[in-house]
C-alpha cells in the first residue's frame, strides 16, 4: 500500500507565517505580565510517566493521553496538563524553596482527539502557578492575571465563571457511584427534569433536592453568594461561599465586571479542591481557558502545598485577536 | 445588540413541530420563507435564526456554537455523544429505538450458537445496550433502508427508531426489545448559555411553560 509522506497526522498542523506571529504576540504579552507579577518561566519535559497525568487529573484526562512505551516497559505520555507536570516538580526540584512560588509556562499540551470535530491533537497553551499560599489573595492574583492577560492582548468581550467544588461535592458524596455519577451528569447537562427525577429516586433528603434544584440557577454576580450561602448543605460548602465573597471583595470594580459567580458547574480537572474557573470570550463556542486550586496535587509526589492556577488556550486567543 | 440566536433545527416532521412552538411563542417565520428553500430562516420579529440541517448534523452546529441552540432527538445525542446542554424534554418526536427482527427470527440468543449480526444506525448505542444485557453481537453499519437487513440475509436482527411500528409490519418484522424512548430536546451550546444566560433562561423558561 502506498502512504504519502507529504500529509501531517490527523490533528497535526503546520504554523507558517501569520498564524506564528499572532501566538508569537500572544506569548509575548504573557511573558511580559507574568515577569512584572514576579513570575519565573519553568519548561516541562514533553513527555512523563503516564501517572504524573492520571493519578490527579482523574478519568476526563487519563482517556485523551497520547501514550507509548518506553525502552524499559513503562508507559508514557505526551505532555497533556502543565499544571501535573509543573506540581510534579515543584514537589519535587523546589521542594526546599522558599514559598509561595510563582511559576509561568508557554507551550503545546497534547490530547487525543477523534477525527472529525475539527479538534487538533496538539494546542497551545500558556499559564501560570501559584504554589504554597491558601488564601483567597492568592485565588485573586492568578484570576487578576487571567484578566490582565486578555486585557492587554486587546480582548474585550470576555467572561469568567467562578464555581467551587466544595459547594457541590457534599450533595454527592454519601450517594453510591452510580447514582453519584448519574446525577452529575444531569447538573452537568442542566437537565433540570432529569436531575430532580435522579435526586429523588436517589434517595436524598428533602434539603439535597432543594440545593439540587437551586443549582442552575445560582449564577449571576455576588449577589448569588447571599442566596447560595442560605442554602449552602454543609460546612464545606458554607466555607466555599465565605472565601468566594473574600475573593469578589479583593477584586477591583473593573475585574468584578468580567466575573460571574456559577455554583452549579460540576466541570474541570479532578484534582481542582476549591474555587474552579473556565474563561469564555464572545464569538468562541467553548471554553478557553480554565482555573482553579488544586490543594491536594502537591501532596501525591510527597511534598503538601496549597496551590492555585489557571491555563489558557494560546490557539483560541490567537484566533479571537483584534486586528 | 449581538446577533440573534441561531437555532439548529432537524429537517422533517421535528423541524415543523419545533417551528409551531416558536410561532406560538410569538417568534415565528413568514411563510414565504418557510417554503422557500433558504438556507437560513429570519423569525418576523428578528430575535431567532433558523439553521435547518440534517438531524444527526443539530448536535454539531451546537456545540461548535455556529448554532446558540436546537431542537434534537434524545436517540441523536446519545449516539454522538455531543458535549452540550439538554435542559428541557420537548415531548413531541416521540419514538422507540428497538431491536426487532424477523417475526420467525431467535432473540436474544441464536439457536445452535453463532454470534448475532445486528445492522444499524446507531453503533454506539447498540454496542452499550448489548454490551449491558451481556450479549456479543457483531455490528454492521447501515445509514439507511435498514429494515432490508434481515430480510436478505446481511444481519440477524436491526436496531432502529420505530414510529408508529408500520414499517416494520410491512416488512413482517416485529419488536423484539426496546433500547430507549426518545424525544426532542431542547440542546444549548455552553459557552453560548455562559455569555448569554439571560436570553437562555428565558427562551428555557417559555419553550418549558408553552409544553406542559
Amino acid at each position: 500500500m502506498y502512504r504519502s509522506i507529504a500529509e501531517v497526522p490527523p490533528g497535526s498542523q503546520d504554523l507558517l507565517a501569520d498564524d506564528v506571529r499572532r501566538r508569537r504576540r500572544v506569548q509575548a504579552a504573557w511573558f511580559s505580565l507574568a515577569e512584572q507579577f514576579g513570575y519565573s518561566e519553568v519548561v516541562p519535559p514533553t513527555f512523563e510517566y503516564e501517572e504524573v497525568f492520571t493519578r490527579g487529573a482523574g478519568p476526563g484526562l487519563a482517556d485523551r493521553l497520547i501514550r507509548f512505551v518506553d525502552r524499559d516497559g513503562r508507559r508514557v505520555a505526551l505532555r497533556a496538563d502543565f499544571t501535573s507536570a509543573i506540581a510534579r516538580m515543584a514537589a519535587t526540584k523546589l521542594r526546599d524553596a522558599h514559598l509561595p512560588i510563582r511559576l509561568c509556562y508557554a507551550g503545546k499540551v497534547y490530547r487525543q482527539e477523534s477525527e472529525g470535530g475539527a479538534r487538533r491533537r496538539e494546542t497551545f497553551q500558556l499559564g501560570a502557578e501559584l504554589i504554597g499560599d491558601a488564601s483567597p489573595v492568592a485565588d485573586v492574583e492568578i484570576l487578576r492575571l487571567a484578566i490582565r492577560v486578555l486585557h492587554d492582548l486587546g480582548i474585550r468581550d470576555f467572561q469568567i465563571n467562578v464555581g467551587d467544588v466544595r459547594f457541590v461535592r457534599p450533595l454527592l458524596d454519601e450517594l453510591s457511584p452510580l447514582a453519584a455519577e448519574r446525577l452529575r451528569e444531569a447538573i452537568d447537562r442542566k437537565d433540570r427534569a432529569t436531575l430532580a427525577a435522579h435526586a429523588r429516586e436517589a434517595g436524598t433528603s428533602e434539603a439535597v433536592q432543594r440545593v439540587l434544584a437551586e443549582l442552575p440557577t445560582l449564577i449571576g454576580r455576588s449577589v448569588v453568594l447571599l442566596r447560595a450561602a442560605a442554602v449552602a448543605a454543609d460546612a464545606g460548602a458554607d466555607e466555599a461561599i465565605r472565601s468566594l465573597q473574600d475573593c469578589d471583595a479583593l477584586l477591583t470594580e473593573q475585574e468584578k465586571a468580567h466575573v460571574v459567580y456559577d455554583l452549579g458547574e460540576v466541570r474541570g480537572l479532578g484534582y481542582y479542591t476549591g474555587a474552579q474557573w473556565e474563561v469564555f470570550v464572545a464569538g468562541v463556542g467553548r471554553a478557553v481557558g480554565f482555573g482553579g486550586r488544586y490543594d491536594g496535587l502537591l501532596g501525591l509526589y510527597g511534598a503538601d502545598r496549597p496551590a492555585v492556577g489557571f491555563a489558557l488556550e494560546t490557539d483560541a486567543l490567537a484566533d479571537a485577536l483584534p486586528a | 445588540m449581538s446577533r440573534p440566536l441561531r437555532i439548529a433545527l432537524p429537517k422533517g416532521r421535528m423541524m415543523d413541530q419545533a417551528l409551531q412552538l416558536f410561532e406560538q411563542l410569538g417568534h415565528g417565520i413568514a411563510p414565504e420563507d418557510f417554503a422557500s428553500r433558504r438556507l437560513v430562516l429570519p423569525s418576523t420579529d428578528g430575535n431567532f435564526e433558523f439553521l435547518p440541517v440534517k438531524s444527526a448534523d443539530v448536535p454539531v452546529y451546537v456545540e461548535s456554537g455556529v448554532a446558540d441552540a436546537g431542537v434534537a432527538g434524545f436517540d441523536v445525542l446519545g449516539e454522538h455523544g455531543s458535549d452540550v446542554l439538554h435542559p428541557l424534554d420537548l415531548r413531541f418526536g416521540a419514538c422507540v429505538l428497538a431491536v426487532a427482527a424477523r417475526e420467525d427470527a431467535a432473540y436474544p440468543i441464536l439457536p445452535g450458537g453463532g454470534t448475532p449480526r445486528v445492522a444499524t444506525k446507531y453503533t454506539a448505542t447498540s454496542r452499550r445496550f448489548f454490551a449491558a444485557r451481556g450479549l456479543q453481537v457483531d455490528l454492521i453499519r447501515i445509514t439507511g433502508s435498514v429494515e432490508i437487513a434481515p430480510l436478505v440475509g446481511l444481519s440477524h436482527w436491526i436496531v432502529d427508531l420505530v414510529q408508529t411500528g408500520r414499517t416494520l409490519a410491512d416488512n413482517g418484522l416485529v419488536v423484539v426489545d426496546t433500547v430507549l424512548e426518545s424525544s426532542a430536546r431542547w440542546i444549548v451550546n455552553r459557552a453560548s448559555h455562559k455569555l448569554r444566560l439571560r436570553e437562555h433562561e428565558r427562551m428555557i423558561g417559555l419553550l418549558e411553560a408553552a409544553i406542559s
